[in-house]
């Protein structure tokens, strides 16, 4: 069983939003530079790097060494979509915990924003999948996109549960509402129901406030052992446990859509760091749609399923919610960067970094997850205030 | 099996031919003659889906095309509101859904022939074939008239 021996000593974001000209690689090496100095650190202490970067990139951790001179003892690129940045910390604890790396950089770059305006790609990018599966079971049947694929497991939830568009509104709002406190956030305008529900419709149930935004940014942090953190300048938040869970028949196999893979995850990492859902104080979802985040309070039992809807209305996700949710604006609100925020987001409220106003009271535990590769693979982090 | 929709039909995406590869092949040539064919395994007489070389359950390597009934029932589905590609702005409004066949399987799929306001999850469908190009047709599932 894991020892509970490392933690997460530095963590950074690049610049956020639109940034023209930007690469990911570049946004990538100006987060973990910001990170590895938030830790302390100098970049001779790096000997682990486990990093994704566009899905069109091979081998992204040895453009990121040859960019920042670094070697490492153990390094990879991960292929588990939004899963893969938590997954990160987890490859990372694990390597730290059995001796083959001391210090490993985890990190994510997208340049998204920046590659929708580039001349053709627009047309290129929406008119055709990129994978040849999809291509051949999707594209004819005019099933573009990432939306369609979480709006078919909305629509089934919506059947099975009753809930309704204006649930989803509630996420929407709810994490928008922490995005006006975050000077980064894209999106800092409030957010209302009637706002939300004019939103230009994308598909059913889904209008534009439902979907994820297009950011330029990159995210990093450090983990090293929690004995090395104890010498560092910030208050070291320890992984205290994790899981992960990945339904590799597909999304739509079983009840995956409504009973995602964040269920089993969970209670895997509740049961490595020996906590209860009650216990957690902040939770930084994986929210690429408004619907993922209502699937994952159920799934990660904050509620029972198929009362999220109605738990979020009540204002669960605030932050003097039942569950403060998403506390920077997370994907809808602050940028789309993965997952790699979360993390980021997790870390600086455990370090208790903001001012009254955007500061979960007296956080002690985070769960920060990851989701994606064909929305089946998730991984979940419990983080703990050391 | 279902006679040929007309092509004037509304609510249905402008479909393009799909790229086969050698294990799917039959699969699009059984839609090219308007039957819908999904393997089943010899050994454990279960349906696997997409198509495959090894049967999803028991790992049997003896999985036949079988003609299945182009019976199901709508799983989920979600109506398109905005176009992904130019060619595809004058069809809206259409429907993907997730179909699951009698016999197990569930394929993506679109739903016609009704308006897409009416289509429900767990509404009985039937498989309609659509000839997009000589010899290719794709399927399409509409509503079951009783
Ligand atoms: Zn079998």
């Amino acid at each position: 069983m894991y020892q509970r021996s490392a933690a997460i000593v530095g963590a950074a974001h690049s610049e956020l939003g639109e940034v023209p000209g930007s690469t990911g690689l570049g946004l990538m090496a100006d987060a973990a530079v910001a990170a590895v100095a938030d830790a302390g650190l100098k970049p001779s202490d790096i000997d682990g790097v486990v990093v994704r970067g566009p899905d069109d990139e091979y081998a992204f951790q040895q453009q990121l060494g040859e960019r920042l001179g670094l070697n490492a003892a153990f390094s990879t690129s991960l292929d588990n979509g939004g899963a893969s940045q938590t997954l990160a910390v987890i490859l990372a604890s694990l390597a730290i915990e059995a001796g083959l790396a001391t210090t490993v950089l985890c990190g994510y770059g997208r340049n998204s924003w920046t590659r929708t305006r580039q001349a053709g790609s627009r047309r290129a990018r929406m008119n055709q999948s990129t994978h040849n599966r999809a291509r051949e079971w999707r594209d004819s049947f005019g099933y573009f996109g990432e939306p369609a694929t979480h709006a078919l497991g909305a629509q089934r939830h919506m059947a099975m549960y009753g809930t309704t568009k204006e649930h989803l509104g509630h996420v929407a709002i709810s994490v928008r509402e922490h995005a006006t406190r975050n000077p980064h956030a894209q999106m800092q305008t409030p957010l209302t129901m009637e706002e939300y529900l004019a939103g230009r419709p994308v598909t059913d149930p889904f209008g534009v406030y439902d979907c994820s935004l297009r950011t330029d940014a990159a995210g990093a942090v450090v983990v090293t052992s929690l004995d090395r953190a104890r010498d560092l300048p910030h208050t070291p938040v320890v992984v205290r446990g994790f899981g992960s869970h990945n339904n590799l028949q597909g999304w739509t196999v079983d009840d995956h859509m409504v009973t995602t893979a964040a269920k089993q995850s969970g209670e895997r990492a509740y049961r490595i760091a020996d906590v209860t859902p009650a216990d957690i104080d902040t939770a930084q979802l994986y929210d690429c749609f408004t619907y993922m985040v209502l699937a994952q309070i159920e799934d990660y039992g904050f509620c029972e399923k198929g009362d999220g809807g109605e738990f979020i209305a009540g204002g669960a996700l605030a932050l003097d919610g039942a569950i403060p949710t998403n506390t920077s604006g997370g994907q809808l609100s602050e940028g789309h960067v993965e997952g790699m925020l979360q993390v980021v987001e997790g870390v600086r409220q455990l370090r208790h970094e903001y001012p009254e106003e955007r500061q979960v009271p007296d956080a002690r535990l985070a769960l920060v997850s990851g989701h994606g590769g064909n929305t089946v693979c998730h991984t979940t982090l419990i983080l703990e205030r050391g | 099996m279902s006679a040929p929709q007309p092509t004037t039909e509304p609510m249905r995406p402008r479909r393009v031919p799909p790229q086969p590869t050698p294990e799917s092949q039959p699969f699009w040539d059984g839609c090219a003659r308007h039957e819908l064919v999904v393997q089943r395994c010899s050994s454990c007489e279960r349906f696997s889906f997409p198509p495959t070389n090894r049967c999803q359950h028991c790992w049997s390597d003896d999985v036949v095309w079988t003609p299945v009934s182009g019976r199901g029932e709508v799983f989920t589905f979600t109506v398109y509101r905005r176009a992904y590609a130019a060619e595809l702005a004058d069809q809206l409004p259409y429907v993907v859904g997730i179909v699951e066949l009698d016999e197990g399987p569930r394929l993506i799929t679109n739903i016609v022939g009704c308006e897409p306001s009416r289509v429900r999850v767990g509404m009985p469908v039937d498989v309609v074939f659509d000839d997009v190009a000589d010899g290719v047709a794709l399927h399409a599932f509409r509503p079951r008239e009783e």
